[in-house]
């Protein structure tokens, strides 16, 4: 694994933990969401990560992220729905993971 | 161009901030083409406190990106908008320093995406980013102010068009809530 990227998404969330204090309250939320991106974009490429399941959440995550910025109830609902999609996933009595 | 018969108000309403940008490098001309037109905004007692740093060299853009959250979408290339606000004072005190300066720079910046949407570029403005992070990677002067980034580059996304709050809705004629639109 390349340790700059690390390094790189590390540096992100510091940075963006630093922003918080000042800026919008949306983008709190919308850094989080974009460490997601950033953190699996790393697993992906390093072969560290496959489910089908979690790669249709990102997918899902990638297409309405930026809604924050235009359309603050399109990205909250994108949230809403990722929650669920994170709770069929995580269904440990089923053991689908 | 085509784009070179747009009115200036069809170019505003065109214009959207980008967040994905085709790996493709943005010629040095046009580049300071963004910047000649940056130049010509107006300023506040004519200050023109603006700098410009045009920072297209790839391993300087990621470490700029490193400690900027806002910045999206890798751009090529990226300006970064600073004021002298040693100088702004100096003409133009208190309030050239803490208010004119911030609006010279939106100004200038409003030039830049202007002219880059008109010439088949897009732009972002940004203000997420580290301050003080960035002043050092790009060796600023203390008396200098990081204010805003653009990036630049060619956009590989279909941006929708958000809502805008409409003119009747934003206006009033000769004083706080007087009227002056037909019905």
């Amino acid at each position: 694994m390349d340790e700059k990227e690390i390094i790189k998404l590390f540096t992100y969330m510091v940075t963006s933990a630093r922003g918080c204090v000042d800026e919008p309250k949306i983008y709190g939320p919308f850094r989080l969401i974009e460490s997601i991106s950033k953190l699996y974009s790393i697993l992906k490429e390093n072969n560290l990560i496959g489910n089908e399941e979690v790669s249709k959440i990102i997918e899902k995550i990638e297409e309405k992220k930026y809604s924050c910025m235009t359309d603050e109830k399109e990205f909250v609902t994108m949230l809403d729905d990722v929650i669920d999609d994170f709770v069929a996933l995580l269904n440990f009595n089923k053991k689908q993971i | 161009m085509d784009k070179m018969g747009d009115s200036i108000l069809d170019v505003m309403k065109k214009r959207r901030s980008t967040r994905k940008y085709k790996k493709e490098n943005v010629s040095k001309d046009l580049l300071l083409q963004l910047i000649e037109a940056a130049i010509w905004a107006p300023s506040g007692s004519n200050v023109q406190p603006w700098y410009f740093i045009i920072v297209d060299d790839a391993n300087t853009i990621e470490q700029v990106n490193a400690f900027s959250p806002g910045l999206l979408g890798d751009p090529p290339s990226i300006i970064l908008i600073c004021s002298d606000r040693k100088k702004t004072f100096e003409k133009a005190g208190t309030l050239g320093r803490d208010e004119l300066c911030v609006m010279d720079i939106s100004m200038a910046a409003q030039n830049i995406m202007l002219l880059a949407e008109e010439i088949g570029l897009s732009t972002c403005p940004v203000k997420s980013f580290n301050k003080r992070a960035i002043s050092k990677i790009l060796n600023l002067p203390d008396y200098v102010s990081a204010d805003l980034i653009i990036s630049v580059g060619y956009s590989d996304e279909i941006t929708s068009t958000p809502k805008r709050r409409s003119v009747k809705e934003t206006t009033f004629f000769n004083a706080w809530g007087g009227i002056g639109f037909n019905g």
